[in-house]
């Protein structure tokens, strides 16, 4: 899920690097302050989860989480996204700092879609629907992000299909895991703390 | 009479609703937080998600290893090898056990450049001084006897006694040739190791450090937004 320094062309590093940038600034603007630990906790989760690989299949893949943050946290998860690769790209050499703002923003696009497609089916009554949708939110982060990822490699001049059939494949026990994550975590959240389903968006 | 009543023991705090939820939803979001923490940087000793390639010299041959951060190798990864200028050499693909090993064709700095699968791609350079010393170098084959061979003729035609002294030149090439031959093989996990090892670096410091720098903008951010909410009036812009 991460690419690394020096795969990219300029035009590609640029523009990924610009769209995080707006992408955070929206973040920013809609940041309530008072979720600021709420978004703080679900950045180290998700700096700590792409520790953990999935040791399925031949690739080597791990836990992004990027689903479970846009469904808790919306817009705020751009800068949420962005802090937690900076920090894992100077600790552990994930991606690279040149290619920080394209990675930024394939994991934080699917997790704002994720937001605004299964919020309200997580939050609603039904407990069969709500669980659908969490896992559905997991499965969909990921499934997203693994496009996001093929597009990005296409401009280095392989074939889309091939590179989607693979990075989609190779991602496949994450989409399971993270969807399975997703549910027990939003099921957790609806009984015992369901105020934190509400978003980190201000009220205005 | 006593057991039946709920507020029985008619504490003022008991009744406080708002502060005790607060209270409580804090310690429950700590404890989450560091189950989170203990639980995956316990789990997990091993890098995941990046790609590792180091090269080191043996004999005449250039060998690579690549390995995913888990430990998992690099299958049919491409390799290609540049030299200072950044003209590319060769490439090649990696074996099922993600090594590829090449004859070095010239002798100056290589640039070794793996591309995995999924934009994985990690770098190696191997400097002038580890290659075998290509035409005028010392390694095995027939070179060195040549290099003895083209400078003879003209000491020949000062010096008469030259035969015994060649000889031992000729030895002391060849013991040279054996014991680096016999060395490299010794030297060989050696140099494997410190390689891997300089690539490493993973470490429980760096989860730790990590996690406590994310909590500490979340303080700084949270400071300014206290100081903003104190007073409104300070302008804004910095000149």
């Amino acid at each position: 899920m991460h690419i690394s320094e020096g795969v990219l062309s300029a035009p590609v590093l640029v523009t990924g690097a610009a769209l995080t940038a707006a992408g955070c600034g929206i973040g920013l603007k809609k940041l309530d302050y008072d979720k600021v630990p709420q978004v703080a906790i679900l950045t180290s989760a998700f700096f700590v989860a792409s520790l953990i690989h999935v040791p399925i299949g031949p690739f080597s893949v791990h836990l992004v989480l990027n689903g479970l943050m846009g469904l808790l946290l919306g817009w705020p998860a751009f800068p949420a996204i962005l802090i937690a690769l900076f920090l894992q790209a100077l600790l552990f050499q994930f991606g690279g700092i040149t290619s920080l703002g394209v990675n930024t923003f394939n994991m934080a696009l699917p997790a704002i879609f994720c937001f605004y497609l299964f919020r309200y089916a997580v939050k609603g009554r039904n407990d069969l629907i709500s669980m659908g949708a969490a896992f559905a939110c997991g499965f969909f982060g990921i499934l997203m992000a693994s496009f996001m990822v093929a597009i990005s490699l296409v401009f280095t001049g392989d074939p889309f299909l091939g590179i989607a059939k693979v990075v989609v494949i190779a991602h496949l026990p994450v989409m399971v895991i993270e969807g399975l994550i997703t549910l027990f975590s939003a099921g957790f959240l609806r009984k015992l703390k369901p105020e934190l389903l509400e978003v980190a968006h201000a009220k205005r | 009479m006593l057991k039946d009543s709920p507020l029985g023991k008619n504490n003022p705090l008991r009744k406080n609703n708002p502060l005790r939820k607060n209270w409580l939803s804090r310690t429950t979001l700590l404890s989450l937080m560091f189950l989170i923490l203990i639980l995956f940087a316990s789990a997990s000793h091993t890098l995941a998600h990046r790609v590792v390639l180091f090269a080191y010299v043996e004999g005449d041959m250039v060998y690579t290893e690549s390995y995913f951060g888990d430990g998992k190798k690099c299958q049919n990864a491409r390799i290609e090898v540049y030299d200072s200028l950044g003209n590319k050499l060769l490439e090649g693909k990696t074996d099922k056990e993600g090594e590829f090993s090449f004859k070095p064709p010239t002798r100056e700095d290589l640039r070794i450049v793996l591309t995995a699968s999924m934009g994985h791609r990690d770098e190696y350079v191997i400097p002038e001084g580890e290659l075998p010393g290509g035409t005028e170098g010392r390694t095995r084959g027939s070179e060195p006897h040549k290099a003895v061979g083209n400078v003879l003729p003209s000491e020949k035609g000062w010096k008469e006694e030259a035969p015994s002294s060649q000889l031992s030149r000729l030895e002391m090439e060849q013991i040279r040739v054996v014991v680096e031959e016999a060395l490299d093989e010794k030297l060989k996990p050696i140099m494997r190791l410190l390689g891997k090892q300089q690539k490493e670096s993973f470490s429980f410091i760096g989860v730790i450090g990590g996690v406590g720098f994310i909590f500490g903008i979340m303080g700084i951010i949270l400071y300014f937004k206290s100081r903003r909410g104190r007073d409104l009036k300070v302008p804004l812009d910095g000149s």
